[in-house]
């Protein structure tokens, strides 16, 4: 068995294309003989089973994280598990009983290790779905779906990856591809975590060049190989998006032009009824 | 008031739109303030045509774990992290800064072995622009955790500029900088396309919007790539719906040349003062 190869497609920028290239690249890989998992990172607006046309239908697994619970009759309203929640997420009114705010939580179970009377329970609360689909013949694609108003979505990001991982192992995939959300922060970066190398989609305008300023330092710091993909090339004004693929030494090693049968396709969910290859 | 300007999907206008509305509201009233809450990737200064910003301000609203004595850890604290930062590396414990969210749980079970530091995780950029009014921006460096909280502190800076108006643009998606961005606004205006993508996400978004009770209406940008599924998304939106912007490619020429959409003389413009014209209807 050759070693999976696992691949991110970012881009700092939202709307620049990373789904669209993510699923016509894992079509193409299919299509070259290969097995191939697309993983959907980007838990908080999953668009890939769209663009393939697919239905989430049944999950195949549910994420769950910890939120706490508090016992009335052990608190004796110290006030030590306010201090300690890193995320304000614990509100005391004057002698009241702490009051936890769910949608600050991260989970971490701070207060519960704090409490000297072991007074606050952590309950399992569900916080998203992983969903499966196969595409076609040697392409699965995986789905993580965080639920609304759910504010720490890198865990879901991490439990989807690992459930994709786990998947792509057992079906011999040569690829695993893990298309991220926009920007730089935890959801991304969970994404991005043990990857191979990135393809970075961006744009030629100032906020495509902007955007990949951020995401090539983020990629820098995580030690990430990254290949540069200019997304409708051939509209706005690339000389930005160069000034900053110089100052990181690197290169476009691709140009896609706008198309179209391509936003047409995408707009329609058909993606792989146009033969376009990327 | 605050209003805010969210997608679910990234890159479906809500800059262009942030920033158009902002030029209109200015001339029409006398103190609006701008932020820019998507702190990963701001780029309402560039809608506004501003690339340098007259303070920057770091900010710390994060805090990370260091072990400074590895001979009190033991396995137990690979459990304790909820978020999967801490390894064990040969007989060494390791942090992960990527994965630490700063709560300090590792630190409440080992004391003598770990110690939470604050970090200075973002900065915040204010500049006066040329229109008169304020934009506050806030940018989360990359790597870096809390967004959320940077969201919160750059409205608590907007706050101490004289305003009775303040618009917000959102970072995409429904996690926590977006939830930030929405708590204690007003009035929410949910900017989408004619894309089953954009109309799923916006559909996603408006929960969270619904989870706050705030008020909404809805815009659809490039409504003329796919009238089909625009026609659909005007039918969801009912009542709600404000008005559309249609696709146009020189807006790509405009804004490399950092020309707000307002001071063009593109279809988009007209389109954006109609929408300007109801929306101020709907929030009196």
């Amino acid at each position: 068995m050759t070693k999976l190869k696992k691949i991110a497609i970012s881009g700092g920028k939202g709307g620049t294309g990373k789904s669209t290239i993510a699923a016509l690249m894992a079509n193409r890989l299919v299509q070259e003989g290969k097995r191939v998992v697309l993983c959907d990172c980007d838990v908080e607006c999953p668009n890939d089973y769209l663009l393939l046309n697919q239905k989430l239908s049944k999950p195949k697994e549910w994420i769950y994280a910890d939120y706490p619970t508090l016992d009335k009759r052990k608190c004796n309203k110290c006030g030590l598990c306010v201090k300690t929640c890193q995320n304000n997420a614990i509100f005391q009114a004057k002698g009241e009983y702490p009051v936890f705010i769910g949608d600050l939580c991260s989970g971490c179970g701070a207060c519960q290790l704090v409490c000297p009377r072991g007074a606050i329970n952590m309950k399992k609360k569900k916080t998203g779905e992983i969903y499966q689909n196969k595409i076609k013949n040697q392409f699965w694609l995986i789905t993580g779906l965080a639920n609304a108003g759910i504010e720490e979505t890198g865990p879901t990001v991490d439990k989807s990856k690992q459930f994709a991982i786990n998947f792509a192992v057992k079906m011999n995939a040569d690829y695993i591809l893990f298309d991220t959300a926009a920007g730089t922060h935890c959801p991304v970066i969970s994404a991005l975590l043990d990857c191979d190398f990135a393809y970075i989609v961006t744009e030629p305008t100032p906020m495509g060049a902007m955007d990949l300023g951020l995401i090539l330092s983020l990629c820098q710091k995580l030690k990430i190989p990254v290949k540069i993909i200019l997304n409708q090339a051939d509209l706005g004004d690339k000389k930005k998006v160069e000034e900053i693929i110089k100052r990181y030494k690197t290169k476009i090693y691709k140009e896609i032009p706008y198309s179209k049968e391509l936003v047409e396709a995408y707009s329609r969910g058909r993606l792989l009824e146009t033969n376009l290859i990327v | 008031m605050k209003i805010v300007i969210v997608s679910g999907k990234g890159g479906v206008g809500k800059s262009m739109l942030t920033s158009s509305l902002a030029l209109l509201f200015s001339k029409n009233r006398k103190n609006i303030v701008a932020v820019d809450c998507d702190v990963d990737a701001p780029n309402l200064g560039l809608w506004l045509g501003v690339t340098e910003y007259s303070r920057v301000k770091k900010v710390s609203t994060s805090k990370r774990a260091k072990i400074i004595n590895q001979k009190f850890l033991d396995d137990g604290v690979l459990k304790v992290c909820k978020f999967g930062a801490i390894s064990k590396k040969g007989k060494d414990y390791k942090i992960n800064p990527f994965l630490c969210e700063g709560c300090g749980a590792c630190g409440i079970v080992y004391p003598q072995a770990v110690i939470l530091k604050s970090v200075k995780n973002g900065e915040i950029k204010i500049v006066k622009t040329k229109y008169g009014f304020h934009l506050i921006v806030g940018q989360l460096y990359p790597g870096e955790t809390g967004s959320g909280k940077i969201v919160s502190e750059i409205k608590q800076e907007a706050e101490t500029f004289k305003h009775d108006l303040m618009l917000i643009d959102s970072a995409p998606g429904t996690g926590c900088p977006v939830i930030a961005a929405l708590r204690d606004s007003d009035f929410v205006v949910l900017l989408t396309e004619p894309t089953s993508a954009a109309f799923s996400d916006v559909k996603r978004v408006l929960k969270v919007v619904d989870y706050f009770n705030i008020p909404h209406r809805v815009v659809i940008n490039k409504w003329d790539i796919n009238k089909n599924i625009s026609n659909k998304i005007e039918k969801w939106a009912g009542d709600k719906f404000l008005g559309k912007i249609s696709y146009d490619q020189e807006i790509f020429h405009a804004i490399s040349n950092l020309t707000p959409i307002m001071e063009t003389n593109l279809k988009a413009k007209e389109e954006i003062i109609q929408i300007y014209n109801k929306l101020i209807l709907n929030i009196k």
